[in-house]
Parts: structure tokens; C-alpha cells; sequence
């Protein structure tokens, strides 16, 4: 058995390994609430551009590859994780979650990434990265989800790519974050589709909407935006798992702690009293041994 | 509000957040070739705003904003602006926005030519900050002080 001056060093650190991922888990709960007020306010924007693609992908009559897409060749995958660890599976579910996409493809494929995490996944893995962002993973604004959206959307301009997918994951709530993937480009034309067959002709349809300066060079505009703000949208999502995530891994941390406190200080209780018994006995046997001789 | 009619509604959106929401008389905004004025019960459009202003008559008077551009949806008596950035006139720092367009710039002189293609890429993205630094420089010194 551990000696009793053991068991005191241990409890203390242990004690002291508690306090620390206490406070981490307020100061994520503080990031985790602002995170997902951000997302909330931010949601407006997107919903707004998503069904101004859906009305302009429907009227637009050039088949740009960026809606209709083409043949896939070269396929580039773009995955969120985060700057730091200490949130659980929160970084592997996501390069976890992409390595599977990978492995179902038979196209080449262009690695996009952001976040220290995922990076250094990528470079243990060998895994030539096309581009890689980090530095921003808790708290992003726009410039940067424009520069990840404009780089992506480039990738299909140029042709470097076929088909562009996002793999982020999605704040379900504080504990639950779920790895989704999203096809950015081309502009989902199954969708698309849906959305013609279910419009029946006057009935239920909406209002045409009068296009200025007409639809073909709004969709120019508007396909760059769409994907930027998709991409801030996910980074958002990802940004507010991660606080999420971070905040449950530090809290099952704390509790894991107390419980080995305990633990811990039974067993020195137990050393003590075994101290006691044996110091007593040793003065019984000595004091025995006196008297008897 | 508009008399008898109904009432039209106007939101300006940008990514971060919703910046108006409310009840007005009028919206104009402005748009590829030129301006444009939208009231209760307008058709259903959408359009590519350019950098500029969008102005917002409620109870006789004007709330002006900064905008960059973007793109401007009406439908069912309900006019929204979805830009990056949208400052209430009044709202707006001029020395920031100057040195904006100072440090873009500069960036523009120090811009050298790589490839023809991200060149000038690169060089309308700066402009683009340019000309929305000048925008709000313009705007807060036209409406800022009313």
C-alpha cells in the first residue's frame, strides 16, 4: 500500500488538476454561450442567401458548371477542426468523419484544412495539404471564412477542382457535436430539381421575382457570396462545438477529479488508521514483552 | 405608416448580424445602374447592390447606412439589404475609415504582378476596400451629423 505521505502528494495534485479544468470549463461555458449567440445571429444572412440560390438557381438559364457541375476528375475536401485540444473527440470525429469521405472516393483528391488540430493530423497522416488556415478556430469573422470561400470557389474556377465539400461539425448542443458534410460546388442540382418539381404551376408557387440586372449575373455574384457564407456559417457552428465540447470534456475532467479525491482520500484513511493499529500493537507487544520479563 | 396601405417592412442583414429590423415608409437603395425606391406592396425582386447607401424613410425622417455591396431581395412587403457591411451614418468613424483607404493604398503601390490572373484579382479586391473606405468617409460626412 501507498505510504501515507504519497497519498497527500497525490490527493494535492490531483485537487490541484481540478481546479484547473474547473476553470476551464468556465471560461469555455463564457465562450460556449457567445458562440452560439453568434451563430444565432448570423443565421438570418445565410437562410437569406440559400433561398435567394434556390429562386435564382431555378430562373438562371446558363448552364454553368458552378450549378450544373462536371465531370468529377478531382474532388477537394475542406475540414474544420479546431486550434486546440482538451474538447474531447470533438478534432478526431471531424478528420475521422474525412478520412471516411476520402476513402469512398475513386476522384483525386485536394486536401483543404483549418485548424491547428487538423493540420497536424494531415501532416502525421502524410497528407499533402492544398491550402491550410489557422489561428482562429474559436472566434472567426468573416475576412477569414472570405478567404477559405474564395480560395475554394478558385479551386473550381480553375478547374483544380471538380466538386468542393465541407466536413465541419455541427453543434447539436453543449455536449453534442455531429460531424456533417456538405457538397458547396456545383450548387446541389438534386436540389434544385426538387425544388421545380414541387413548385406546380400556379399553385402554391411564389411570386416570380423580377431579376436587376438579370439572373445569369446575379447567380455570378451570388455563387462566390453563397459559398463564403457557408463556410462562415460552418466555422460559426464549428467554433461554437468546440467551446461546447471543451466545456463537457472539462466538466466530466472536474468530476472525474473529485471522485479520485475521494477515492484517494479513503485509501489515506484507510493507511492512517493501518499506521495507528500497527503503532499501537508494536507498544503492546513492547510493553508485553517488559512485563513479562 | 403608409396610409390605408399596407406596411412595408425592412431588414438590413449583414453576416454578423441583423443591424435594422423595423417598420418604415420608403427604402432606397443603390443598385447596379443607379437608385432604387421601393414601397409598400412592390413586385418581387432581387438585386446586386453596389457599394453605397441604403436609405430608410420612417415618420419623415431618414436613417442613411454605409453599405458594401451586396444584394437586395423585396418580396411580400418586405424589403431586406444582405451586405458585409452596413454603418448607420451616424455611426461611422471617419479617421478608421481614412486610414482604411490609406492602407489599401498603400497595398495597392506595393501590389507586384505574379501571375496576370491573381494580379488582378488581388487588385480589385483592394479597390473594392478603397472605394468602400471612401463610401464611408462620404456618407458619414453627407448624413453623419443630421
Amino acid at each position: 500500500m501507498a505510504s501515507l505521505r504519497d497519498l497527500k502528494r497525490q490527493i494535492q495534485s490531483v485537487k490541484n488538476i481540478a481546479k484547473v479544468t474547473d476553470a476551464l470549463q468556465a471560461v469555455s461555458a463564457v465562450k460556449f454561450r457567445k458562440a452560439e449567440a453568434r451563430v444565432k445571429r448570423a443565421r438570418p444572412y445565410a437562410e437569406n442567401l440559400e433561398e435567394m440560390m434556390r429562386a435564382i438557381a431555378a430562373k438562371a438559364t446558363s448552364k454553368s458548371p458552378m450549378l450544373v457541375g462536371r465531370e468529377v476528375r478531382t474532388v477537394a475536401v475542406a475540414t474544420l477542426t479546431a486550434d486546440r485540444g482538451l474538447c474531447g473527440g470533438f478534432n478526431a470525429q471531424a478528420v475521422r468523419r474525412t478520412m471516411e469521405f476520402r476513402s469512398q472516393q475513386s476522384a483525386d483528391l485536394l486536401q483543404v484544412v483549418s485548424g491547428r488540430k487538423g493540420i497536424a493530423f494531415f501532416r502525421f497522416r502524410r497528407i499533402g495539404l492544398a491550402e491550410s488556415y489557422s489561428g482562429f478556430s474559436d472566434n472567426p469573422d468573416y475576412e477569414k471564412a472570405r478567404e477559405i470561400g474564395r480560395r475554394l470557389t478558385q479551386l473550381f474556377q480553375e478547374e483544380e477542382a471538380d466538386a468542393v465539400y465541407l466536413i465541419y461539425n455541427r453543434f447539436v448542443n453543449p455536449a453534442v457535436q455531429r460531424p456533417v458534410l456538405m457538397r458547396l460546388l456545383p450548387i446541389a442540382p438534386e436540389d434544385a430539381e426538387e425544388e421545380r418539381e414541387r413548385e406546380e404551376p400556379g399553385f402554391g408557387a411564389e411570386a416570380p421575382f423580377e431579376f436587376i440586372p438579370d439572373a445569369d449575373e446575379i447567380l455570378n455574384e451570388l455563387v462566390p457570396r453563397y459559398v463564403e457564407t457557408m463556410v462562415f456559417q460552418a466555422l460559426l457552428e464549428s467554433a461554437a462545438g468546440e467551446h461546447g465540447a471543451r466545456m463537457t470534456a472539462m466538466k466530466n475532467a472536474t468530476d472525474n477529479a473529485n471522485e479520485m479525491v475521494d477515492d484517494l482520500t479513503l485509501q489515506m484513511n484507510k493507511a492512517r488508521q493501518a499506521q495507528i493499529t500497527r503503532e499501537i500493537s508494536e507498544i503492546a507487544a513492547g510493553a508485553e514483552a517488559l512485563s513479562a520479563g | 405608416m403608409a396610409d390605408g396601405g399596407r406596411t412595408l417592412f425592412c431588414r438590413v442583414i449583414t453576416p454578423e448580424r441583423t443591424v435594422f429590423d423595423g417598420e418604415v415608409d420608403r427604402v432606397v437603395a443603390t443598385i447596379a445602374d443607379g437608385e432604387i425606391g421601393v414601397l409598400p406592396d412592390h413586385a418581387p425582386l432581387i438585386a446586386t447592390t453596389k457599394i453605397g447607401t441604403v436609405r430608410i424613410k420612417r415618420d419623415e425622417e431618414y436613417l442613411v447606412f454605409a453599405t458594401s455591396d451586396g444584394f437586395f431581395k423585396v418580396s411580400e412587403n418586405l424589403a431586406q439589404v444582405l451586405v458585409e457591411e452596413a454603418v448607420p451614418a451616424g455611426e461611422i468613424d471617419v479617421d478608421e475609415a481614412g486610414n482604411r483607404v490609406e492602407e489599401a493604398n498603400r497595398e495597392l503601390e506595393g501590389l507586384t504582378v505574379e501571375d496576370e490572373e491573381g494580379y488582378r484579382k488581388r487588385r480589385a479586391e483592394i479597390e473594392r476596400r478603397v472605394r468602400m473606405g471612401e463610401n464611408l468617409v462620404h456618407v458619414a460626412r453627407k448624413y453623419g451629423e443630421a
